[in-house]
């Protein structure tokens, strides 16, 4: 018989370790007892998940593979040690070897009591849902004033002793043979057939169908068409096949796309009920693969890139084209990050194709107000640029006055714009806009970024030229395909295509740093292997740390507050690791303080497209009195501070007709939203103002005075003046909204050919930064558009320098 | 009055949290209740020297200077969670500030039961001969289902709770008045508390 044994303290001296130790020896012919000890595990924390360190891993797996477990507490404060609690709180929070397994108490104390009070918490503690073991009844081993037990052999002295723990020992064997009869698969048998069955899915609903036969699942059909195309397609590539493969409902959901997950299990679930068996007997199976220890790994390559989203990709792309060998390590299941997220097109001056469409009304007065503007207000790098626009403007507004006037563009215009867009103030005064030659790169490469990107096999839709919300002027190229998709898909098959390699769930945790050089990385695999990737150089592309809250407040210095439970539009992933892996080899920071905030983001989960999103000018909003707070109009930063102000949460109002102009919805949608009580809809406004707990009068009010204000044009309250429809006709409907965490500009400091820069303001050799992982191009704000240009210019940047450098 | 209100958990999303910030604006003006974190203290390991690290320490004052304490712990495992009873262990190990001092434990759970189980096992904790704190007797606050307890403003949605507390939180002052008269002619016992030791007292006192 196999057992482990748990020493319950990390305490440097403990006699529970020395019963442990006697009792591997003394009962070595009947069994085997290994001993673990806790004095390396880290303190349980609900917030930080460390599930999969090597550590908690060694554990789940061997008390999994073991007959029994033995645990030998001390008694503190008539309680178990906080050190024996912390595992057990690991083993049932997200992993659960205890349960049914068989399991002995024993303890050793210095007062006659002998752990009496500890062991039976210790039971009571064992017996919580989440642990669930098997624990033995009765046979109380306690070892009481224990400093006189032992001899210095480390045997226990006294017979009588040694003969009550023999008792107790072969009871545990036989206890352990008989329980474990309880651990054996319940054998079951499905009423065979082809189920039909419908889950939530992330869009609406999953609908599927199971094939199951009498001993096993065959098949699972799912209609995965309303999911989201590179985000729940890893769900559809693994879980169906972990379900069959391992017969099993324990799989584990994907990071990222948890909904879909669960709504593919919870459907094969359904079905196996319809077959007429509980699936929680399936729930209860080991999962598929589990338990196979995986060995480290090591490889050797000429690149390695942290990151599978654009920058990434983009860079392993390059390294290719250049003839050398990338590997693109990428912590999630499923590769994209933010990219894939993307809802807009990418910025580019292209002034020969803007050319062929209208100016629209309202552009020559944007470019007037630039031509207007006092010189001496720019930033002396930036006010030569400045000067020769105000020329290439000036020519253009006195050749275009009349209605035929056709789109203006250029690169000038273009920098411009970003660096105005950027010019930010955070609390403490300190001024921040874009650095020069950063900017100037961006600016000067953003149509060889489109060009290069058509090579590679992203088709743009070059019918309409757009403006992505927030990017003030109309240079964006759209991808024929869904927008941030279109770009990943095309990238990671050029990289699959060419014999590049892309290593999922592959979370680097540290560089390798030999003589003053970056040579590569070590990052944990899956299965918690260790895997080291030695190369020439190491390119960060790890996106920002939008979703790292902690980190956002370390930093801030631009919001009066960001909530403890902000949510926030990005990927999970995305936690500013190679900000830190940077830090860790010196390098230096610029604008962390700065992040930007999308104000009209879900509470709950901080996505942007759920309720009803309508266009800017039929936005309503107001607080959670009822009352309007902000010229809804305004930029993304001014409508986030007054949600702030106002206490966070506030609603979007929409009557019928408003609704009807929402983009990102269907009726199926609506209904479940306002089912599950995510939406708000009423036939009246004072009905509508009851839900949501305001002063219907105060309400009603407000809205009088927005539609009053909408027929003449003018908002004397908050200055909107751009309008279109009124809030009159039923149903009424409030969207919750809540400002949301949407990009960060600052990050890693890098100079223009995508070197990470040191606090002394030198190169950091073999290390360079792509993407939302680096700073001083986006400074105070990023305009939209303007992030998808950064990630495929400096991707190319960051890999031809990387080889260039490597070869000298 | 001064009261410190010590957060069980490290966790970044509290309810518990919630109940201690809840019920110092709500009884601002009866108490002044300074919520402390535990989440930042070391893991307890029994060090030889028996010093208390700096954190601990600090901590340690402030429930010293203080005339009661709040624990509110959350349910882990039916009992109260790992860094709370490493908090714990520390004070019990180093410092002993809880001796003779008014305690009232409170808790907040997702389910219903409202963390009955782990407040029953810090009682007995808190009853151990190198804490002896001063539990005020059978008035528990338990509050379950607590995703739903509180509002955006972090106000005490059940009306029926926010009386329940009102009453346990008078109870527990008159506790804290009356026992602080009490143990003022103790300082000898509680003294010998603060030097009692597990080690002493298995050897009948010889060391
Ligand atoms: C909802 C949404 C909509 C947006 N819309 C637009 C838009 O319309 N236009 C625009 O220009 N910008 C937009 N942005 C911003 C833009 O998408 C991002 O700034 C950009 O995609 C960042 O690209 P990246 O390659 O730097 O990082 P990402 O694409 O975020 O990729 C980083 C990758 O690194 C991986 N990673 C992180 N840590 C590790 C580690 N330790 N080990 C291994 N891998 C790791 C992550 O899992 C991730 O896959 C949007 C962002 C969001 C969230
Ligand atoms: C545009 C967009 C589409 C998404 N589509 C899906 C989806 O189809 N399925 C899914 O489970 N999650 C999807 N998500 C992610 C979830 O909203 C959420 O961010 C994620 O589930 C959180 O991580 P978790 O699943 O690990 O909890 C999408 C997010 C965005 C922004
Ligand atoms: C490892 C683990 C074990 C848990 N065990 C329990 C339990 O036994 N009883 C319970 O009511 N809640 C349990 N929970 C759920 C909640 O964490 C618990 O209800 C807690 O009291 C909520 O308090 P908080 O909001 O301050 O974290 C457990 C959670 C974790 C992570």
């Amino acid at each position: 018989m196999k057992f482990i044994g748990i020493v319950g303290t990390n305490a440097e001296f403990s006699y529970n370790r020395l019963l442990l130790n006697y009792m591997q020896k003394h009962f070595a012919a009947e069994a085997d007892l290994e001993i673990l000890e806790v004095t390396d595990v880290p303190m349980f924390n609900e917030s930080d998940d460390q599930t999969n360190s090597p550590i908690i891993q060694t554990f789940n797996d061997k008390i999994t593979a073991a007959d029994g477990v033995i645990i030998a507490t001390p008694e503190h404060n008539h309680s178990i040690p906080s050190a024996l609690k912390s595992v057990l709180e690991w083993l049932s929070f997200n992993v659960h070897p205890f349960d049914g397994k068989p399991t002995m108490l024993v303890g050793a104390s210095l007062s006659d009591q002998g752990s009496s009070r500890a062991q039976l918490h210790l039971r009571q503690i064992l017996d919580a849902p989440g642990v669930n073991a098997a624990v033995m009844p009765g046979n109380e081993f306690l070892l009481g004033n224990v400093q006189l037990a032992f001899d210095d052999e480390g045997n226990l002295k006294d017979q009588g002793t040694i003969d009550f723990l023999e008792t107790c020992f072969s009871r545990f064997m036989r206890f352990t043979k008989i329980s474990n009869l309880l651990n054996i698969p319940e054998e079951i048998t499905f009423t065979p057939g082809t189920f039909d069955v419908t889950t939530p899915g992330h869009n609406g609903d999953l609908p599927m169908k199971v094939t199951l036969s009498k001993k096993r699942i065959e098949k699972i059909d799912i209609d995965t068409s309303k999911e989201t195309e590179g985000i729940a397609d890893v769900v559809f590539e693994r879980i169906p096949q972990e379900i069959i493969d391992g017969q099993t409902l324990n799989v584990d959901v994907i990071s990222g796309a948890s909904i879909t997950s669960h709504g593919v299990i919870d459907g094969v679930a359904q079905a196996v009920k319809m077959a007429g068996v509980n699936p929680d007997y399936l729930r209860q199976r080991p999962k598929a693969g589990a338990l196979q220890a995986i060995p480290d790994e090591e490889y050797t390559t000429d690149v390695v890139i942290v990151g599978a989203g654009g920058a990434g990709l983009t860079a392993a792309a390059k390294t290719l084209q250049e003839g050398k060998q990338p590997i693109v390590v990428e912590k999630f299941p499923a590769i994209g990050g933010n990219t894939v997220r993307a809802g807009g097109p990418m910025n580019a001056a292209d002034p020969e194709w803007q050319k062929q469409f209208p100016a629209i009304p309202g552009e020559s007065h944007t470019l007037q107000e630039i031509v207007a503007m006092d010189p001496e207000s720019i930033d002396a790098e930036y006010r030569p640029d400045f000067l020769a626009l105000r020329d290439q403007l000036q020519t253009y507004l006195a050749e275009n006055t009349d209605e035929n006037s056709y789109l203006f563009d250029s690169t000038l215009l273009y920098r411009i714009q970003t660096y105005l867009g950027g010019k930010r103030t955070d609390l403490n005064g300190q001024e921040i806009h874009g650095q020069y030659d950063l900017v100037k790169i961006l600016t000067d490469h953003a149509l060889e970024s489109v060009e290069w990107l058509e090579d590679i096999g992203v088709e743009f839709d070059k019918s309409e030229v757009t403006m992505p919300v927030g990017a003030i002027w109309r240079r964006g190229h759209k991808p024929a395909k869904s927008v941030g998709y279109a770009y990943i898909e095309a990238l990671s098959n050029y990289v699959k295509a060419h014999g590049g390699q892309i290593m999922t769930e592959t979370d680097v945790t540290s560089l390798i740093d030999e003589d003053g050089r970056v040579c590569g990385i070590v990052a944990t695999g899956a299965k918690g292997q260790k895997i080291t990737i030695h190369a020439q150089a190491v390119v960060l592309a790890s996106g920002g740390f939008g979703a790292n809250t902690q980190m956002l407040k370390q930093y801030n210095t631009y919001w009066t507050e960001i909530d403890d439970d902000i949510q926030t539009s990005n990927s999970p992933a995305i936690t500013g690791d190679g900000i830190r892996l940077g830090q860790s080899v010196g390098a230096d920071l610029v604008g962390m303080g700065f992040s930007q905030m999308m104000p009209v983001s879900d509470p709950e989960t901080g996505e942007l497209f759920t309720g009803l999103q309508v266009p800017p000018q039929n936005f309503v909003m107001v607080n959670q009195q009822g009352q309007r707070f902000v010229n809804e109009y305004g930029s993304r930063d001014t409508l986030t501070q007054a949600a702030i102000d106002n206490g966070g949460l506030f609603y979007l109002i929409a009557d019928d007709n408003i609704k009807a102009t929402a983009y990102n919805t269907s009726q199926e949608k609506i209904d479940q939203q306002v089912a599950a009580g995510t939406l708000y809809r009423d036939e009246t406004l004072a009905g509508l103002a009851q839900q949501l707990g305001m002063d219907p009068a105060v309400f009603e009010q407000t809205i009088a005075n927005y539609n009053r204000y909408a027929d003449e044009g003018l908002d004397p309250e908050f200055g909107k003046d751009v309008f279109d429809l009124k809030v009159e006709k039923a149903p009424f409907y409030a969207t919750p909204r809540k400002p949301a965490v949407h990009h960060t500009m600052g990050g890693l400091k890098i100079d223009t050919k995508a070197h990470v820069i040191n606090e002394t303001g030198q190169v950091i050799k073999g290390l360079y930064a792509a993407g939302e992982v680096a700073g001083g191009i986006h400074a105070g704000n990023r305009l939209g558009g303007n992030s998808l240009t950064d990630i495929f210019t400096f991707g190319r940047i960051a890999a031809h320098n990387a080889i260039a450098e490597a070869a000298e | 009055m001064k009261l410190i209100g010590i957060v069980g958990t490290n966790s970044d999303h509290s309810t518990n949290r919630q109940l201690l910030q809840y019920m110092q604006q709500y009884f601002s003006k009866e108490a002044e209740i300074e919520v402390c974190e535990i989440k930042d203290l070391p893991a307890f390991n029994e060090p030889a020297d028996k010093v208390a690290p700096a954190t601990v320490q600090e901590l340690s004052n402030k429930i010293s200077a203080a005339d009661g304490v709040i624990i509110s712990t959350p349910e882990y495992d039916h009992s109260i969670p790992a860094v709370l009873k490493s908090a714990i262990e520390w004070l019990s190990y180093t410092t002993r500030p809880l001796i003779d001092k008014p305690v009232m434990i409170v808790g907040a759970s997702h389910g219903s039961l409202g963390t009955s189980r782990a407040q029953g096992h810090l009682r007995q904790i808190l009853d151990a001969p190198e804490l002896k704190a001063r539990l005020m007797p059978s008035a528990e606050f338990l509050l379950g289902h607590s995703l739903t307890a509180f509002d955006d403003n972090g106000q005490l949605v059940f009306p029926e709770k926010v009386q329940e507390l009102e009453e346990c939180f008078e109870e527990f002052r008159d506790f804290v008045t009356i026992n602080n008269e009490l143990v003022k002619n103790h300082q000898a016992k509680a003294e010998l508390n603060r030097q009692f030791s597990w080690e002493l007292d298995a050897n009948g006192g010889q060391n």
